[in-house]
Parts: structure tokens; sequence; C-alpha cells
């Protein structure tokens, strides 16, 4: 197709009267309003389809700006085919970017480039109207990606442009080369204000559902996060990012960090390299264990997994809070306690109550575990020789594993983030070679050490720690814990061991930080040493998670609570309802109350003077916006010539009044007596339409 | 309308105003609303620019208005060798007294026709535009007052500009109002035909003021009250007139100066003392908008004023 036929020019034809066209000015407040709800959604976006639709809403502007400086040629038009075309081309290249168009992405995309399409066709006054409604819809699309409050920041400018936009399209015609944006946005802004307490009012007390009428679909997106195998160089790798993987709310105390074992993905199986979940995957249960419990909840930042992180013993199952728990399924636990989903994670993150004991000893679930806890993989033929010669020294189960950690307290092991590569029989490298490492080159060969000499073990992966962040009181753990550690079974009861505090016992009071040496790549804020961008950082963190624990996750349960607290819980829900509208009213009420309030502290003269424009304007004769008082006064005598007294008596006392200096009090109220007289000489609007 | 004339008696200066209109209405006939703009112009101390064809009657006003007001006329005729002494006045030596003498040029009268003003070189064009705005001629070190009240009526035609000099826009500047006469209706056209030369008349004309008088009328009208609500409409104009809409048909890319608008704020004055009101009213700025502001905005005198009526329409009273 050539490209100059998308541009031809013809003169404006069709059905649509001039007064139904929209004027440049308003288009042009369009556009606006169309780049402000664009730019919010753009990040989530390829960078085609970002860029497609903010170029076609410039190009309409751009022809705009054409026809203003060639008044004379026909306003440039893009045929209506043209645009058909259009659209199905952006949906097959939606499809062929996506590889899907049934899907939450895609129809984002789509929908971003298809109201931009209809602006360049957007001509009457009843499609600026729909293209208001379409730009609200592309105003929630960037919440289906980030409920944090800066995505809430970032769609105001587009909230308050719906506002001037409408403003611009029921502006009085004959007034609008002189709409003023300014203006219209203060008046959006001031509208949008007084509708704020009742926003909040039905935020609190409008009934909820017990679940969302539709789940938000999730696409495949970006993982972090502990994965489903755990082989050399995959935890320290994670160990570099400073994301956060959760944070928890403690109800009582916040334990010491040498507890804080979040038990995560347990791997029982070995191929000599790698290391991946064992048959133990299946329903098991809580095990009855005795202690302190410590209650707190959890909110899981989105990582597409199905693992729950508890801390080390979880003693119930995870309660999550609000709309989630339906659509997701109750969680389990596992033979090997750990916690999973039946689905794995959504896009958005998730918030739910735990209850642990800590304890670092809990008796086996099944007698089969000792047995499927034994495998050595191919491979690692010195680590084998290795654990036949110190069984041959230490025939008891606790004395070798305690010769096991002191040789690695002993020899000169080094606890880096940065560990070599180990292609071929890792742990044979790790412990002979290199004898530098990570948590996971530690658990894997303390796992190793112990399978060999026929003690049943297993590697633990999960979090290590996690600091408190002093603004918000509560626990933030960041991929830079991730930690993998090692349970044994001895005597029918799984005992945890850490190798790693063994080489690195900081690792375990300090974190990360305080662990490796200097010139390792740590992330920032697992540094120690706290900087003013760290506060700031800890302060938005705050922020964010009160504005998740009080606004996005306000459910039924929390406003269950909340009514509660007001016992506004002894009423019926149609009280509910009803106190809900009075409310509403009253603060109607108010607002307009203190708009009369304002307008009688005016000056009365203008008050009996609009009151007068009103009455006119029904009888059929409105004041033109521009029209003077005395202009006005004679055009009225004219049409009413028997009260031409009266409304030249009008048109003098108030243009006196408005625009004379009448200095004197007593003056200006005879002027006053005498405009309220000749107003009152008229008959009522309905009288004067028909008189003649 | 029958509301101003109602409430013209209002003030003793507002009577003989009108009578002195009326009189000028006998001579120069149906053009009630450029003679009051012209009138309104001369007390509010400004200088007139009258665009338009030749015939119409700008030179029939210029004289009829120095006569009814009892002021000195002269007429100077722009040519493309018309030089600046010819306006001024040139000192010659005089034998007998062995002393240069200045010899007034037509410039030292109160009333003042510059016809055709664009045919004179712009040096000529400056040296009268010069001495309209210092109200003084500066000839040979010594400089020498123009008589008071001094108003010069100039006049130029916007349809033959070859070999036209056109008067920039810095000089146009000067002019407070910019009027058209136009052709007269049918009715005023047949009383024209049927009723002889009107220039004749001219010469039977009373005088009904002097100098003196239209000084203290010119006082007066300064003084005309001007209230914060107009000086808001005022105000709204300007900006409109700058483009601060945001409606890109309005916007102009020459917007009106602050001066525009004390030119303006005059002009409404005088205007308003002439419909017999103390003060100044809306009215009276949307009748002298168009003039004041018609050669001050882009695309010539026309133009302006049509841009300068939809800006009237636009902006809406305070």
């Amino acid at each position: 197709m050539n490209a100059s036929t998308w541009f031809t020019l013809r003169p404006q034809r069709g059905t649509t009267t001039v007064r139904d066209l929209l004027t440049p000015a308003q288009i042009r407040c369009l556009g606006v309003l169309l780049l402000a709800a664009q730019l919010p959604q753009a990040p989530h976006l390829p960078i085609w389809v970002a860029a497609t639709g903010i170029m076609l809403v410039g190009l309409r502007i751009v022809l705009l700006r054409r026809d203003r400086l060639r008044p004379q040629a026909p306003p440039a038009r893009i045929p209506s085919w043209a645009l058909a075309v259009f659209a199905v081309a952006a949906a097959l290249a939606v499809r062929a970017s996506f590889g899907y168009l049934a899907g939450r992405d895609p129809s984002v995309a789509f929908l971003y480039i298809l109201v931009a399409i209809k602006f360049l066709e957007t001509r009457s006054t009843r499609d600026g109207t729909l293209l208001i409604c379409l730009a609200c819809f592309l105003l929630v699309t960037p919440f289906f990606y980030s409920q944090s409050p800066l995505a809430a920041i970032v769609v105001l400018p587009a909230v308050l442009g719906v506002g001037v936009a409408l403003d611009a399209l029921t502006c009085n015609r004959t007034a609008l080369p002189a709409f003023d944006w300014r203006s219209a946005l203060r008046r959006s802004a001031v509208m949008i204000l007084q509708g704020l307490p009742v926003a909040a009012l039905l935020f609190v007390l409008f009934p909820r559902l017990a679940a969302p009428l539709w789940g938000l679909p999730s696409d495949y997106g970006a993982q972090s996060g502990l994965s489903d195998s755990m082989s050399p160089g995959q935890i320290s790798e994670l160990s570099l990012s400073d994301a956060v993987a959760f944070r928890v709310d403690f109800d009582g105390p916040v334990p010491p960090p040498a507890l804080r074992y979040w038990r995560g993905p347990v791997f029982s199986r070995f191929d000599g390299r790698t290391w991946s979940p064992g048959p133990f995957m299946l329903r098991g249960g809580v095990l009855p264990v005795e202690g302190p419990v410590v209650t707190y909840t959890v909110t899981l930042e989105p990582n597409h997994r199905r693992s729950l992180f508890a801390l080390d013993l979880p003693v119930a199952l995870p309660v999550f809070s609000g709309g989630a728990a339906p659509l997701i399924g109750a969680p389990y636990i596992t033979i090997d306690q750990q916690l999973l989903m039946r689905a794995p994670m959504g896009a958005e993150s998730l918030r739910y109550s735990q209850q642990s004991v800590l304890r670092s000893r809990f008796p086996a679930m099944s007698s089969l575990e000792s047995r499927a806890n034994l495998g050595v993989g191919e491979g690692n033929p010195r680590t084998l020789a290795l654990a036949a010669q110190l069984r041959a020294l230490h025939p008891d189960d606790s004395a070798y594993i305690g010769a096991i950690l002191e040789k690695f307290t002993r020899e000169d092991f080094v606890y880096t983030l940065a560990p070599p590569l180990f292609e071929r029989d890792p742990v044979d490298l790790f412990l002979f070679g290199e004898r530098r490492g990570f948590c996971e080159h530690y658990a894997s060969a303390f796992v190793l050490l112990l399978r060999a000499a026929g003690i049943p073990a297993r590697v633990v992966t999960g979090y290590q720690g996690g600091a408190v962040n002093p603004r918000g009181g509560y626990m933030i753990v960041r991929q830079s814990d991730a930690h993998a550690w090692a349970e044994a079974m001895i005597g029918g009861q799984w005992q945890r061991y850490d190798p790693t505090a063994a080489v690195a016992p900081s690792r375990i009071e300090l974190g990360l930080g305080g662990a490796l040496s200097a010139g390792e790549p740590v992330p920032f804020l697992a540094r120690l040493d706290a900087t003013w961008l760290t506060g700031v950082q800890l302060a938005w963190d705050a922020f964010n998670h009160d504005w998740r624990r009080n606004f996005i996750d306000f459910n039924r349960d929390r406003q269950r609570s909340l009514w509660r607290d007001w016992r506004l819980d002894q009423f019926a829900p149609w009280q509910v309802v009803a106190l809900i509208a009075l409310t509403i009213f009253a603060w109607g009420a108010m607002v307009v109350g203190w708009l009369m309030w304002k307008r009688r502290h005016q000056e009365r003269a203008l008050v009996l003077w609009d009151d007068l424009n009103r009455r006119l304007a029904r009888a059929g004769l409105p004041r033109q916006p521009h029209e003077g008082p005395l202009a006005f006064a004679s055009r009225a005598a004219q049409r009413w010539p028997q009260f031409a007294i009266a409304f030249a008596a009008i048109g003098e006392s108030f243009a006196e009044l408005r625009y004379g200096s009448v200095p004197v009090a007593r003056e200006r109220d005879a002027l006053v007596a005498t405009l309220e007289r000749a107003i009152d000489v008229l008959p009522a609007p309905a009288a004067l339409r028909t008189t003649h | 309308m029958t509301l101003r004339s109602a409430s013209q008696a209002g003030t003793p200066s507002a009577a003989r105003l009108a009578l002195i209109l009326a009189q000028l209405g006998r001579i120069v006939v149906g053009k009630d609303e450029p003679l009051r703009l012209a009138l309104a112009c001369l007390l509010a101390r400004g200088h007139l620019l009258i665009e338009d064809i030749p015939g119409v009657g700008k030179s029939t006003l210029a004289q009829a208005l120095a006569a009814t007001l009892g002021l000195k006329y002269s007429r100077v005729q722009f040519t493309s060798d018309l030089l600046p002494a010819d306006v001024l006045g040139v000192s010659i030596y005089d034998e007998r007294s062995q002393s240069f003498r200045f010899h007034p040029g037509p410039i030292f009268n109160s009333v003042v026709l510059a016809d055709e003003i664009n045919r004179a070189p712009p040096k000529t064009q400056s040296a009268l535009l010069e001495a309209m705005e210092e109200r003084q001629v500066s000839q040979d070190g010594q400089t020498r007052k123009l008589p008071e009240p001094f108003f010069v009526i100039a006049t130029q035609n916007p349809t033959e500009q070859i070999g036209a000099y056109p008067l920039p826009e810095s000089q146009l500047d000067r002019f407070l109002l910019a009027i058209e006469l136009g052709y007269p209706d049918s009715a005023a056209e047949r009383e024209l035909l049927s009723g002889g030369d009107r220039r004749s008349r001219i010469g039977d004309t009373a005088p009904l003021a002097d100098p003196a008088t239209l000084a203290d009328w010119q006082r007066e009208a300064a003084a005309i009250h001007v209230a914060p609500a107009l000086l808001d409409y005022v105000q709204a104009l300007l900006a409109a007139s700058r483009g601060h809409t945001g409606s890109g048909e309005a916007a102009s890319r020459r917007g009106l100066s602050p001066r525009a608008g004390l030119m303006l704020l005059a002009a409404a004055r005088a205007y308003a003392l002439i419909g017999g009101r103390p003060m100044v009213l809306p009215e009276d700025v949307q009748a002298v908008f168009p003039s004041v502001a018609g050669h001050r905005l882009a695309g010539g005198t026309r133009a302006g004023a049509l841009q300068s009526q939809s800006l009237l329409r636009a902006v809406p009273l305070p």
C-alpha cells in the first residue's frame, strides 16, 4: 500500500452537523488526556506498542496543527478504511509479538493501540464522550500490574485530565474560544477533592464481597526467588539481588537472628550435581511439636512459584487473608514439612498468617523418609572415599557429624559470593580443590558426606535472617537472605545442621553483609553500613507495606472487624446502606450549603443581577457572556417594551453599583433598593415568555 | 439606543458634546459612530488614523471637527517628495535682521490632517510621528512647543500600496484609534447627493467650543472612574489578545501591550464622557476596543478589527 494514500485530504462531509463537531481545542484536550492515560501503562508494554500508541495520538495533534497553519486547505482526514486496516494490522502484530491474543498482556496492548486509533477518527461530541470512557478503562490497566502507591500517583494526572476533558466537552460552545484549561483543571481538582469523602465512605462502608468477582489473569512472567531445584551457583546468584522476597509482621517479639530459618523447598534427590525434590511432595500433616508458638503474617512478593515460607517449624497451615483463598485453594504441608500451594502464585502479592514453633529438631513423619534420603548420585568419588575414611574413625553418628563440621571450621574454607564454577564432580572439586563456596556448596557437601556414611540427610532451602525495618516495625526478608542448610535424621528425629555457620558464624548473626570479606559484591541493602539512601529506601518500603496492609488488603474480614469496632454490626445491611446514603446526602448538602453561603456573602447587587439573568434566560432571552448591563437591559427593553422603564432602571442601577464609584453606603443601599424594586416589577419568567 | 440617549444629558459637558456631535452629524452625514470615536480620540488626547478609500469624507470630517471646536486647521498632502521641513517648518536667513528666522510648518496647528501619510518617505513620516508623540518640535537646537490641544488625523489608503511606504507597527502604535469611515448607507447617500457640497457648509459653521473648554473636557475625561471589576475585564481582554485562552483560533502572534491597555482605558473614558456617564462601563470598552486594538494586532487594521470583534465575543464579563 502506498503510504500517501493513508493521509488523503478531502472536505468534511457526513451527517454530523457543525454543532456536533468537536473544535480543535477540544480535540487537543482529549489528546492530552489520552497521553496522560497512556504513559502510566507504557512501561508495562513492549516498546513498539507503547511507541505506536503515543505516535498515533501525536499524529492527530500534528494534523490539527497543520490545519491551523493552513486554514484555507480542507482539514486533514485519515479515511476510516485505513484505520480499520490499521486496527487489524495491530491485532495481528500483537498476536505475533505475544504469541497469543486472549490473555491479559496482549489484550491490554491491543486496547492501548485501539484507543489511539479511535482518537484519530474522533470528530463528534459523541466520539469524544466514548473516548473519555475508553481512557477511563485504559487508566485501570496499570493496576493489573502493580497496585503500589506509586502506580496510584502516576495515574493521578490522567484522572484530572478526565475532569478537564469532560469540562471541555460540556463547555458552552459560545464561550469555547475562551476555554481556559487552567480554570478547568482547578474545577476538576476541586470536584475530585469534594468527592474524596464520599469515596472514602464507600471504601469503608460499602459491603465487600467475600471473593472478588473476577480474578486477575496472571501471565507467565519473570521469575525470581528460590527455584524448584538447587545446583551450585544458583543461590549465590540470587544473593546478589536486593529484591524483597517477603515481609513479616510479628504479633509478638521478633525472634533472634539465629532462629530465623524460613523453611522453603526441601530437596531429597541428588544426581551428583543438582538437588531436586524427593518423593515427599505428597500431602503430609502438621507435626505435633511443643513449644512457644510464634504468630506472624507474611506478605509474599509475587514469584510464580508454589512455595510458601514459614519459620522452622510450621505448626499450622497458613491462613490466607481475604479473597485470595477461594481462588488459590487451601495450601497444604508436605511430608518433609514444606508449605505448598496448589497452583503457582499469580501477579499479586499474597498475605497469609502463620504459626511456628522455633525448634531445630522434630520427629520424622514417615519411616520411608530415612530410606529416600540416602542417595549419593553419580561421581564425587573422593568425597565418598573421605566419608568412608572418617566413618571408620567415628562410628557414632553425632561424632561423625561433629568431625565433618570441625573439618569445615579447622581447614581453610572460604565463604564467598563469587565461587568458581564447578563443572564436574562439584562436591569433589569444592572439598579438595577450591575450598571456596557459598551456602549451597557447604550444604551440598555436608549432606553428601552424611549420606555416604549412611546417615539420612537432606538439603533445605529458604531464607535465613531478615532485617526489621525501623520505620514500620516489620521485617523485610530479601533475596540476598536466601540460604541453604541441612537436616540429618538421628534416632528418628530430624536435626537441623548449618555447615555455613561453621565456616562463617557471622552469616547467621549479622546476615550476608557481615559474613563476606571486603570487596565482595554484597547487594547495597544487605550491607551493614547504613546510609541515608538506605533510610529513604526503608521509609518508602514501610509506606508501601502500610499501603498494602491498609488499602489493598482491606477485605471483607477487615471490613467486618472495623464495623465491629465502630459498633456498626448491630445494623442490618439495609440500614448500613441507608446510613451511607444519608451521609452522602449530608455531605452533598454541606457542599451545596457552603456554595450558597459564599453566594450570599457576595455583593448583593451581583446576586440580584445573576438572578435576573437566570430569570430572563428562562423567559427566552439569555444574556451573552460578554454583554454589558446597559446593552443587555436595552435588548430586554426592545423585547418587552412595556417594561422598558424597569429595564432602564435595572441596567443603570446595576451599572452604577458594579462599575461606578458610590462611596456612600446609603447611596449604595438606595441603588440596591432601586434594582430590587425594578426586578420585582417584572412578572415570572413563564409569564414573560408568553408576553410580547 | 434609547437608554443611552436618556442618560446623555447626565453632565453639562455631555450636553454640549451632544450638541457638537449633532452639528458634526449634519456635515458628515450618516457617520455617527465614527464621529463619536473621532471625538473620543480627541478628548483622550490621542491621534486618529483613518484608513479608507478617497472620497468618503475624511478631510470633511477633519475640517468639520476643527471648525466646530474652534480650532486652527491645516492640511498636509503627503507625497513621495515631501521633506520633514515641509511639515515641521524651516529656518530661513533674514537679511534685514541678519539672522535666521523660523517659519513654522503646517504642524503648528491644533488639528492637522496628514493626508495619505503612507505616500511620504519614512523620514518624513517619522518626523511627524515624533512630533505627535513629543508634542513639540526640535530643530536647529531649539525646541518649540506645539499648540494645545494638538490633534493629528492621518489618513491612508489601504488598497493602493504600490509606491507607498506602509507605516511600521511601531509607528502605528502612536495612533490611539484607527477607524474606517466606509460607504454611507443609501439614505445618507441620497441626502449627500441632493444636498450639494458639504464643505461649503463648514465655512458657515459656528464654533461650539474653544481650546480652553476642550482642555477642560480632556481633564474631565481623564478623571472618569474606573472600577476594579472593569479593570478585571480589561485585563481579561488583554490576556485573551495574547493567546492565553488556550484556543488556537483566537491566539495571535502579537498581543496587546500594557501601553495598549492604558490607551484602551483612556479611549473608553473619553467615550464614557461623551455618553454622559461618570464611570466606564464594559460597553464603553467594547465600543472603542476594535478601533484601539485593530491596528495593534497582526494582519492589518481590518483583520485586526475582525479579530478584536471575536475576542470581544469570546471574553465574558468577569
